[in-house]
């Protein structure tokens, strides 16, 4: 419980709760008084104060994003604490709050990412166009960001030492009967064809949306479709190329220092390309604002081009260790 | 045209020493007129200056700027509106000391991104224009009060702004220096700029190129004369 990344995630959790509540509270008044056309004292008020509030709940948020890979860099750091733990799958399975709470960090990243990039461009338009729309989505955010707080503190002080925990050779086997397993036994060749063929298409929309400003709803569509299929593709198949074992499909052992780390380089491009690339999608409906019409079309190009990017990365990353390896998949 | 709307300012609200500055202010300033707030101390015509050339934001109320609603926004649009609309004269002149008359009025227009050549050029000429041309590269501190009042002025004029506010430009000048600064004032408005100027000098509001006074008291407008 004294580990400094612990103390660091609980205490950064707790205050942006606190900010988030804070902000929920202004949210609520922004929804019901909020009045451009008026002159009164409340929405002159409400003014001043959105933008103190916008300012410090993108701080928080910004922590919200880095708290994910804190509390995997945690999980993987705490698992010579537990035996059977070889991992940070180990850790995450010592009770039942740690796989939720990662779950829910993963979710809450997205979401985050995506307030962050509407706010982004609500404060590039001169009339509060995004107001009412990122008030009300932080008023849906706020309870998973409270539910993730409330699962973590638990999973943090339900830590036992004396549990036997599973290693992730055991949660991410074939042969069980959960989710992960489900991906982990996918075929290959499909996987691979589906993974290759999602990344071309993103790429090259991606690129085509860049360029010509032609294809956004196309990219909309498949640049969060890419994302599930990477996090299917790294447990089915790009994991095995690493481990060069053919029945190992933990997505967490490349974080470790045997893997150069490389597993930290990989979610970054993944979940970067993913909340990029949703947020082309969750701005598309914003380009007819008038105030937004000469911004969000350059801001969604740009984040088209950051996703792309991204998951070119994370492709080049994958292939390059599958060409490069001497352990070969198939005909195993 | 400047429009005022239901204008309100109050200072430390919710404190025990809580002060109303402007209360309820509806006002028109036209284009390329000279408009004076007259008043006593504490009649909130600074105030009021300052949140027409949006360095306040109001308690209550609205700022349109030709149509366009200006206190709801964002600071990062206010500051564009700000340094291209308004050229700034006070009532101490604030021009910095330890740098010459022709960087102080240069200073305001570095931030516009031009060309430092094109910023100094446009400098030289209010200098000639205001016959400042031999102390361009003098400290301001050795600058006469004539002369330090022409630099504040040149300084006010470098973005080219369609609205010119001076507050109380005249507090701390002779009475001939007076003069000459509504001189420049009138030829300023002949040549199209807007100016609104906050003065109890007589010397300001009885000058013919006043066009119109709007008289304030306690934070209100208790009247107005139009020349």
């Amino acid at each position: 419980m004294l580990h400094p990344t612990v103390i660091a995630l609980m205490v950064g959790s707790f205050l942006l709760c606190v900010m988030l509540l804070i902000s929920s509270a202004h949210g609520v008044r922004i929804l019901r008084k909020w009045d451009l056309q008026s002159g009164s004292e409340l929405q002159l008020e409400l003014e001043r104060r959105t933008y103190l509030v916008s300012m410090l709940l993108a701080y928080a948020l910004g922590f919200q994003l880095v708290s994910l890979f804190l509390f995997i860099y945690t999980a993987d750091d705490l698992h010579r604490l537990f035996v059977g733990a070889m991992c940070a799958a180990g850790t995450l399975n010592v009770n039942p709050f740690g796989y939720p709470t990662l779950v829910l960090k993963v979710v809450n990243f997205l979401f985050a990412a995506v307030w962050l990039i509407m706010n982004y461009a609500d404060n590039r338009a001169h009339d509060y166009p995004l107001i009412r729309k990122k008030y009300g989505y932080l008023l849906v955010m706020m309870p998973c960001i409270l539910a993730e707080t409330v699962l973590q503190t638990l999973y943090f002080l339900d830590m036992k030492p004396n549990v036997i925990t599973s290693c992730c050779g055991t949660l991410f086997s074939e042969e069980s009967s959960s989710v992960t397993s489900g991906i982990a036994a996918l075929p290959s060749i499909p996987t691979k064809i589906a993974f290759y063929t999602a990344t071309l298409l993103t790429i090259i929309s991606g690129w085509m949306f860049w360029r010509s400003g032609k294809g956004g709803h196309f990219f909309s569509v498949v640049a969060p479709v890419m994302f599930v299929v990477s996090v299917a593709a790294l447990i089915s198949f790009i994991s095995l190329y690493f481990y060069e074992l053919p029945t190992h499909h933990c997505p967490f052992d490349i974080l470790q220092r045997e893997y150069s780390y490389i597993g930290y380089l990989m979610y970054v491009a993944l979940l970067g390309g993913g909340a990029t690339g949703i947020g082309v999608g969750v701005l598309m409906p914003f380009r007819r604002i008038e105030s937004l019409s000469s911004v969000v079309p350059r801001l969604q190009r740009l984040l088209a081009l950051i996703s792309s990017v991204l998951y070119l990365g994370f492709a080049l990353i994958s292939t390059v260790r599958m060409l490069t390896t001497n352990f070969r998949l198939e005909g195993y | 045209m400047i429009t005022l709307k239901d204008m309100k300012k109050v200072f430390n609200a919710g404190k025990p020493n809580e002060f109303t500055a402007v209360r309820g202010v509806t006002v028109g300033i036209e284009d390329r007129k000279l408009t004076v707030l007259k008043g006593p101390s504490g009649s909130g015509k600074t105030t009021l200056l300052s949140i027409i050339g949006c360095m306040a934001r109001p308690t209550a109320g609205r700022v349109f700027l030709d149509g366009r609603e200006l206190t709801s926004l964002p600071e990062r649009f206010l500051t564009g509106i700000r340094r291209s609309t308004f050229g700034f004269i006070f009532q101490q002149f604030n021009l910095i000391k330890g740098i010459s008359a022709i960087e102080n009025a240069m200073l305001p227009a570095y931030p516009t991104g031009r060309p430092r050549a094109e910023i100094r050029r446009r400098a030289s000429e209010l200098f000639e224009l205001f016959n400042l041309g031999g102390k361009a590269e003098a400290r301001i501190e050795w600058l006469s009060g004539g002369e330090t009042q022409r630099v504040a002025i040149a300084r006010a004029l470098i973005n080219a702004p369609a609205v010119l506010i001076a507050d109380e430009p005249t507090a701390h000048l002779d009475s001939i220096l007076s003069r000459e600064f509504m001189d420049i004032m009138a030829s300023l408005k002949r040549e199209g700029m807007t100016i609104v100027m906050a003065s109890h000098d007589p010397i300001v509001y009885e000058s013919p190129a006043v066009d119109r006074i709007i008289e304030m008291r306690d934070g209100g407008v208790v009247g107005e004369v139009a020349s």
